[in-house]
């Protein structure tokens, strides 16, 4: 009996592994930007190119876990993640080739990971968004937001990456100390979301009186229910505010190979940067592609310059962020 | 003693092993550093978390048993006008994944957030596990013993304590257990609701900081409540319950003054659980003005494809385990059993992560295809079947196959000819609820799926990541509808029951 059931277990097992395997030659790319942006840009590349795409879409995160569970045996291709802190973890755990020359010099450094493992193919920049008829005087500095007038209207969203990228750049420009203490205030006058669209919404639907979030997300609400239906708007702060850093959504290559490198190249060409200029109201970050007319230029916003994609940093930062007890 | 069919074992013991392998996974990145597992285990965040998620879970699954019971017992016992159309409302919650249900009340209440949100959000989400589970364990109660009990003088709160309980208790631990573990490892209502549990800490680990040693030391924890819950189960449940050979009319109790207010009652619940998220989803999807019908029938098919295909595989595993343990007990038997149950809390992206991991080192020609996906459905949601198929098995009398076996039948075909009709009708509920929970399932999707495979759910992720109200509206709709199809099956069968109290 015993040999019977240890055949049928072998072979429910067989026939589980029998499953079909479609292992082709497509260049597989992983992204955690979503399907509708990027999906059009893709089948462009395919059309131009002659190489086929197989994309596979989640969570920049979930991606970058999935490529750390599947080490050296990954499948993918190319990594195009939503930010830096998920192409820094794959580069650290050794999944990123060096890119070339040719593309890693396209970018300026600022925008691409020291070690020439990614490099950033659009940016966006920290806003305030918030309801003109709650908020009459924008404030000046982050740190205006600290003041206990905003208690309980403002609203952010600590367990995102582009708020710890900030929160990074905060450090960087005021010290551990100082942040700590932003952010213990945040502790008090804050309202906490998950993501950069919750706090969006509550400040349109009039829940909340301003937030923390990414420039675009404004413009992708704002196209879905049209621009005059906005009720909110976005400024910036004052001077070279920590709030105003730019992030960017970047790019890897996981194995050296011509199509790979092709895909990438289309990304940084005018075409792919004057598709996120349009498309998603990004920043291009190549050449001469200017931004949608209605953005503050690049080039007007002034930042730290931080490595984006520096985890030991990350760890920093999320470990005060801890201890002020926002996640 | 009778030895079991090998097939029975051999299906067995490979569910048992599948969903040893996300524990194993996670005791292998535990041991990659115990240290910082050990320092984020001692944080006093952590405290705080176990005791959030042990108010989520305690307070949730106390609501939804009492939802569900007086659903039950309202629908079944009593002269409740419209009893069957308040049955069909009690079910359908279960149509409804539960971060749709939280999504369609923020969208129309912004500032539904927090404790109470998530509490009564899951507590409708779950509250049709206790209904089914109830409504058919007291359909077959003796319902001749509560009259004798009546008229010996007891009130009707005493019978209902002393007479009736005792009789559907079983049903209630098993479905209490459902949702004690649902809740343990519910992600996406809570991410939306903004409350802190255990689960959602797991997830921030593995997003913020990348760090899967944290996000293991987490889920231990949650593997160890899983196996103190149903350690508490398992010592109050009660033997399963064998129906007697109850005689005579099943009368309904008159419900007097309260029919109006009972009615009222279940409207208000059906409204809540049901009714305000569908009205949200649709005035959202009326917004919307281009729509892409090609496209909205292709990820109907796909997920239905999927869910039959997963429904199917988890019923014939369920229909061995419980074929296996119950008409064949052995030590092996119940291991295997109980060990299907430990991985059910723990959340889907941590067994998503494992199969990841072994699927693309260990058996790469079947990673990213749907056999792995299958696997993981395998592991997630194979309890969720296993009560509603061992119920019936359990409820054949081991008289009715001995007398098919005195005739010189086969074990095996003793089992098919006597057992499986009669069990027939709790297999295909089974095979309902799995395929119904796998089409609301997300994270492990996301994760597994073959690359070129979209699904409802996968969709309804795409649009919801910006918040897209009016391009998400119609997928989830479509969503609600199709898993309806399984919810009706799963309501056929309470209603029948329902029919035969005159």
């Amino acid at each position: 009996m015993k040999l019977r059931s240890a055949l049928a277990v072998l072979s429910t097992t067989a026939l589980l592994l029998a499953g079909c395997a479609p292992q082709d030659d497509a260049l597989l790319v992983y992204s955690g930007r979503s399907e509708a942006l990027i999906g059009p840009l893709v089948e462009q590349f395919e059309q131009e190119s002659g190489i086929d795409v197989e994309v596979r879409y989640a969570g920049s995160a979930e991606l970058a876990a999935q490529l750390l569970e599947e080490g050296a045996n990954s499948p993918a291709d190319v990594f195009l993640a939503q930010d830096a802190g998920a192409l820094g973890a794959a580069a650290k755990a050794g999944l990123l080739s060096t890119l070339p020359d040719e593309i890693y010099s396209l970018v300026p450094q600022s925008y691409s990971a020291a070690d020439k493992t990614w490099v950033g193919v659009s940016g966006r920049a920290r806003v305030l968004v918030f309801d003109p008829a709650e908020v009459t005087a924008v404030p000046e500095t982050i740190f205006d937001l600290e003041d206990g007038s905003w208690e309980g209207r403002i609203g952010i969203a600590p367990t995102n990456a582009s708020f710890q990228a900030f929160v990074t750049a905060m450090r960087i420009l005021h010290g551990d100390e100082r942040t700590l203490e932003w952010l213990e205030a945040m502790k008090t006058n804050a309202v906490m979301y998950e993501k950069n669209g919750a706090i969006l919404e509550a400040v349109e639907s009039g829940q909340l009186a301003a937030g923390l979030i990414n420039h675009y997300y404004w413009y992708a609400r704002a196209k879905d229910v049209g621009q005059s239906q906005m009720n909110s708007r976005l400024a910036q702060f004052a001077g070279a505010d920590a709030g105003n850093l730019v992030n960017v959504a970047g790019v890897g290559m996981l194995d050296e190979s011509a199509e790979a490198e092709e895909f990438i190249k289309y990304l940084l060409s005018e075409t792919g940067q004057a598709y996120f200029a349009q498309e998603t109201r990004e920043y291009p970050l190549v050449g001469d592609v200017s931004p949608a007319d209605e953005l503050t230029p690049l080039s007007d916003i002034s930042t730290p310059s931080i490595d984006l994609s520096d985890l030991d940093t990350l760890a920093e930062t999320l470990e005060l962020i801890r201890q002020a007890g926002l996640i | 003693m009778q030895r079991a069919p090998s097939a029975a074992v051999a299906l067995g013991v490979f569910a048992a092993l599948a969903s040893l392998i996300p524990i194993g996974y996670l005791l292998l990145r535990l041991i990659d550093g115990y240290e910082s597992a050990l320092a984020e285990l001692l944080r006093p965040r952590t405290l705080e978390l176990l005791l959030n998620t042990a108010l989520l879970t305690i307070s949730v699954s106390l609501t939804a048993l009492a939802i569900g019971a007086l659903q039950a017992w309202l629908t079944v016992r009593t002269n409740l006008p419209f009893a069957p159309l308040f049955a069909v409302l009690a079910t359908l919650p279960l149509a409804i994944p539960s971060y749709v249900l939280a999504l369609g009340y923020l969208s129309v209440f912004p500032w539904f957030s927090g404790f109470f949100a998530a509490w009564l959000t899951l507590s409708l989400a779950t509250a049709p596990y206790v209904f089914l589970a109830l409504s058919a364990a007291l359909i077959s109660s003796n319902f001749a013993a509560e009259e004798v009990a009546r008229s010996l003088g007891k009130s009707r709160w005493q019978v209902l304590l002393s007479v009736t309980w005792p009789q559907v208790r079983p049903a209630a631990f098993a479905s209490g257990l459902l949702v004690a573990l649902y809740t343990l490892s519910e992600f996406g209502a809570i991410a939306l609701l903004r409350f802190d549990t255990f689960t959602r800490a797991i997830y921030n680990a593995y997003r913020g900081s990348f760090d899967r040693t944290s996000a293991a030391a987490l889920a231990l924890v949650l593997v160890a409540l899983t196996l103190v819950v149903i350690f508490f189960d398992r010592r109050y449940r009660g033997q399963r319950w064998q129906a007697p050979t109850s005689s005579g009319r099943k009368r309904r109790i008159d419900l007097g003054n309260a029919k109006v207010a009972s009615a009222f009652g279940l409207a208000v619940l059906g409204l809540a659980g049901a009714g305000v998220p569908i009205a949200s989803l649709t005035g959202w999807s009326l917004k919307r003005q281009a729509f892409d019908w090609v496209r909205m029938g292709e990820l109907i098919s796909s997920s239905l494809l999927v869910a039959a295909a997963a429904g199917i595989v988890i019923g014939v595993f369920a229909l061995a385990i419980s074929i296996w343990n119950l008409r064949f007990t052995s030590k092996l038997s119940s291991a295997v059993d109980l060990t299907a149950w430990a991985a059910h809390a723990l959340p889907a992206v941590v067994v998503a992560l494992a199969l990841v991991f072994v699927g693309a080192n260990l058996v790469p020609a079947i990673y990213q295809t749907i056999s792995l996906l299958l696997l993981a459905y395998l592991i997630l949601f194979l309890p969720n079947a296993l009560g509603l198929v061992g119920t019936p098995i359990a409820q054949v009398p081991k008289s009715i196959e001995e007398v098919a076996r005195s005739q010189g039948l086969s074990k095996n075909r003793a089992l098919s000819k006597v057992v499986l009709p009669i069990a027939a009708p709790g297999i295909l509920a089974g095979v309902a609820l799995a395929a119904l929970t796998v089409l609301k399932e997300l994270p492990a999707t996301l994760l597994l799926r073959p690359n070129n495979l979209d699904t409802l759910a996968t969709e309804l992720w795409q649009e919801t990541e910006v918040l897209a109200y009016s391009e998400a509206a119609p997928y989830a709709l479509a969503l609600i509808i199709i898993a309806g199809v399984p919810a009706l099956v799963l309501n056929a069968q309470a209603r029948k029951l329902i029919s035969e109290v005159s």
